[in-house]
């Protein structure tokens, strides 16, 4: 638009400085003649980043450019084993340039913020290391150009999501943590490598993720096979984006460092998931309906779900978790109802205000040494701009005008108010206790009287009153707060015509209008939920304990997360693949295939002792064996071939 | 009568057979050590009556092949000899005896 347009080498540069970034740091890691010291590790990795972030911006304004069509760079052939053949290549168009942007720019801040928040931590160059590995992976797999390009980079951010989140390994809960978040993740991935050697078998080889889209749009694949792998496709984005019922994994994956939280369960891995789904949203609309169905309420009840669970949680960091699962609920209810530019508008304003609301409650903990909202309170006077950062964070969430989150919910709620009113009386209701929750946390964190917080812990070198935080990690989020505010206003600046140019032109149905229904409701919905956080959290009429206790049973399951974990580990874990396949697959290796390996070295061992026998050192012995050997080797030529003599 | 092949093998064979009785019953290392010798002329012979009684002879294109063979087997013979007759010299010096009944330590 403003600038020529970019090469293609420059979007291969966004994706390879974060890379070469974490190899210096590892080498330096490792090889300590190179006199690396951590602080090192922290500049490089912005610079990184910030060279990506600038390319991106390039990349933005490219595509901006192009209308947000495929600027159609050829891809490269990577690997041919005979038939076989895979190229990787780089696909530029609104979706990856705009996932680009948001990308760089959070991982931009969250590194600057880290620098403050992992000060004297004594893996601080190992956290950066990890941290441009995260954000290299990220950025691979939103360019991707092939579904198998994009499939390893999606295995990637697994894998670093799970060093990250156990980063504090040495902590039971941070290892249990990181172990769940990559096996839960993993267990959707699963279905996903189905729906990826599904597409590949039945398209005769193609991965291109364009091709495969333009088949599904010309209904070239029949519908089992479409069925078979937007479900497979789902899977896996259930499991990275944290869909009921593989939802459970991003609460525990609190116990990672915050602003790993901050980059990776609000902007970018648990984004992933929907990113995928609008990546092939073309397959996905050619899909039977039932299917798209399914995803919506798959979505609409994950997001109700977890809202229910935020209200009840007393961790600040949690309480953040279940909104973003809650939000993620609604981006794929919406990619479940067409609503395309909908989902994408919401990921992209969700990404800001969820990453700046993390770094907050970052800043809390950096003040308190706790996530436990018991412990706090009255810190708005301690922490002016964390609180104020916060707030704006959280109106924004609730979707207050004219905040970007109002703007983007009001999309999503607005597909639903055309295509499903059910759907959209339940994503009012979330809106609502959305409301509810942030405020919740607002009023028992900010206000009222100081409650504690904890001794000192690990990584952390305050106790005593609390204090603001340093400007390493306010001036990021004091940054975050202008795309929280502002970033919605693109809705009236053509976003969605942008955000459709990825999409063929049959499917393009997205107009800006405003419903006054939705508009009043969901409104209603997020003043509703403010006013009553404040009645009852802020006013204590009701007292929290007494809605508690009126709300019973529900309360009990609430806070007990529903038993998820309970029926994940206990039942699922522990008796059916424990006890039943477990014990089975156990039995077999130890009786199969130990028993191989073992005969196999048993049996040598006691022919061994039989033959050796035949060694007593008597040289004669062993020269009438040799000539007994030679008169049986003459008869049996005599009795296999009659008289050798006179042949 | 005249002598053909059948005889030559058939003394080589006695040969032979008289050999491995030797040295599969004699106790003394030197008297094994006569055995092989008697053995390898045995095989001597027979190679030598096989060259003599083949068609390569007989046309002429190629008449000394056995010949060629025993030449060969008479050097390694000489060559086995020595180093055999060295190496018991050596291990009755070290053992005081050649009755390889006693000479059998290379065993489990």
């Amino acid at each position: 638009m403003f600038l020529p347009d970019i090469p293609e080498l420059m979007i291969w540069a966004i994706y390879f400085a974060p890379m070469v970034s974490f190899a210096v740091i590892a080498c330096g890691i490792t090889i300590p003649r190179m006199g690396f010291q951590a602080r090192h590790a922290s500049r490089l990795t912005i610079t990184a980043i910030g060279l990506s972030w600038i390319l991106a911006l390039w990349a933005l304004d490219t595509s901006i450019g192009l209308d947000g069509e495929s600027a159609g760079f050829a891809p490269h052939e990577w690997l041919r084993l005979f038939d076989f053949e895979v190229d990787f290549g780089v696909q530029l168009d609104s979706l990856s340039a705009l996932m680009m942007f948001v990308v760089t720019s959070v991982s931009l801040l969250v590194q600057v913020y880290s620098t403050g928040y992992m000060h004297g931590d004594g893996g601080y160059a190992r956290y950066f290391m990890l941290m441009s590995l995260f954000t290299m992976s990220m950025l691979g797999l939103v360019m991707a150009s092939s579904l198998l390009q994009l499939f390893i980079h999606w295995e990637l951010v697994g894998l670093t999501s799970y060093l990250l989140v156990g980063f504090w390994f040495h902590r039971p809960a941070a290892a249990a943590a990181a172990k769940k978040a990559f096996i839960v993740t993993r267990f959707g991935d699963f279905f996903f490598m189905i729906a990826l050697v599904l597409i590949w078998t039945k398209t005769g080889g193609i991965f291109d993720i364009t091709e495969i889209n333009a088949l599904a749009a010309q209904h070239q694949l029949s519908d089992a096979v479409l069925v078979g792998f937007v479900l497979g496709v789902f899977a896996g984005a259930a499991g990275k984006s944290a869909q009921f019922p593989l939802h459970f994994w991003l609460p525990d994956a609190m116990e990672g460092p915050t602003p790993v939280s901050s980059l990776i369960h609000s902007a970018t891995m648990v984004a992933a998931g929907v990113y995928l789904l609008a990546r092939f949203f073309p397959t996905v609309e050619a899909a039977p309906g039932e299917v798209t169905t399914t995803i919506a309420y798959i979505g609409a009840f994950t997001a109700i779900l977890a809202a229910s669970m935020g209200i009840v949680a007393n961790d600040i960091k949690r309480v953040l978790a279940y909104s973003t699962i809650s939000q993620l609920g609604y981006m794929v209810m919406a990619i479940g109802l067409g609503g395309f530019v909908a989902a994408i508008f919401h990921l992209f304003t969700h990404a800001f205000f969820k990453s700046l609301l993390f770094q907050g409650s970052g800043s809390v903990n950096h003040a308190t040494n706790t996530f436990d909202m018991r412990r706090m309170g009255g810190l708005r006077t301690a922490m002016p701009l964390t609180f104020a950062t916060f707030i704006i964070g959280s109106l924004s969430l609730s979707g207050v005008f004219p905040l970007a989150g109002f703007w983007s919910k009001d999309e999503l709620l607005l597909d639903a108010w055309h295509h499903d009113k059910f759907l959209w009386m339940v994503g009012t209701i979330v809106a609502f206790m959305t409301a509810f929750y942030m405020f919740r946390v607002i009023f028992l964190t900010f206000f009222g009287e100081y409650r504690g917080g904890e001794e000192v812990d690990v990584g952390h070198d305050v106790a005593g009153p609390p204090h603001e935080s340093p400007r390493s990690m306010t001036v990021p989020m004091i940054i975050l707060t202008v795309p929280s505010v502002l970033f919605g206003l693109f809705a009236l600046n053509g976003f969605g015509g942008f955000i459709e140019g990825t999409l063929p032109e049959e499917i393009r149905h997205f107009k800006f209008h405003m419903d006054s229904v939705v508009l009043a409701s969901s409104t209603l919905a997020a003043f509703g939920g403010i006013g009553a956080a404040a009645a009852v959290y802020l006013a204590r009429t009701p007292k929290p304990e007494q809605l508690g206790r009126a709300a019973g049973p529900f309360y009990t399951f609430a806070a007990g997360k529903y038993y998820v974990d309970e029926i994940a580990e206990g039942g699922i874990v522990r008796v059916v693949l424990h006890r039943f396949l477990g014990r089975w697959i156990a039995a077999f290796d130890r009786v199969v295939v130990d028993g191989i390996v073992n005969g196999t070295a048993v049996g040598a061992r006691r022919i061994g002792d039989i033959a050796r026998r035949l060694e007593t050192g008597h040289l004669q012995a062993y020269t009438s064996m040799s000539m007994l050997g030679v008169v049986v080797v003459i008869i049996v030529i005599f009795v296999l071939s009659g008289n050798v003599l006179e042949r | 009568m005249t002598v053909d092949l059948a005889h030559y093998l058939a003394v080589s064979g006695i040969i032979f057979g008289i050999g491995v009785a030797i040295a599969l019953s004699k106790r003394n290392v030197v008297a094994v050590l006569m055995g092989i010798e008697l053995m390898l002329n045995a095989s001597n012979l027979a190679f030598l009556a096989f060259s003599r009684f083949s068609g390569a002879f007989q046309d002429g294109t190629e008449p000394l092949a056995g010949h060629t063979f025993v030449v060969f087997v008479l050097t390694v013979a000489a060559a086995e000899a020595a180093v055999a007759l060295a190496m018991a010299v050596l291990i009755y010096r070290r053992r005081e005896t050649v009755d390889l009944d006693r000479i059998s330590v290379l065993r489990w």
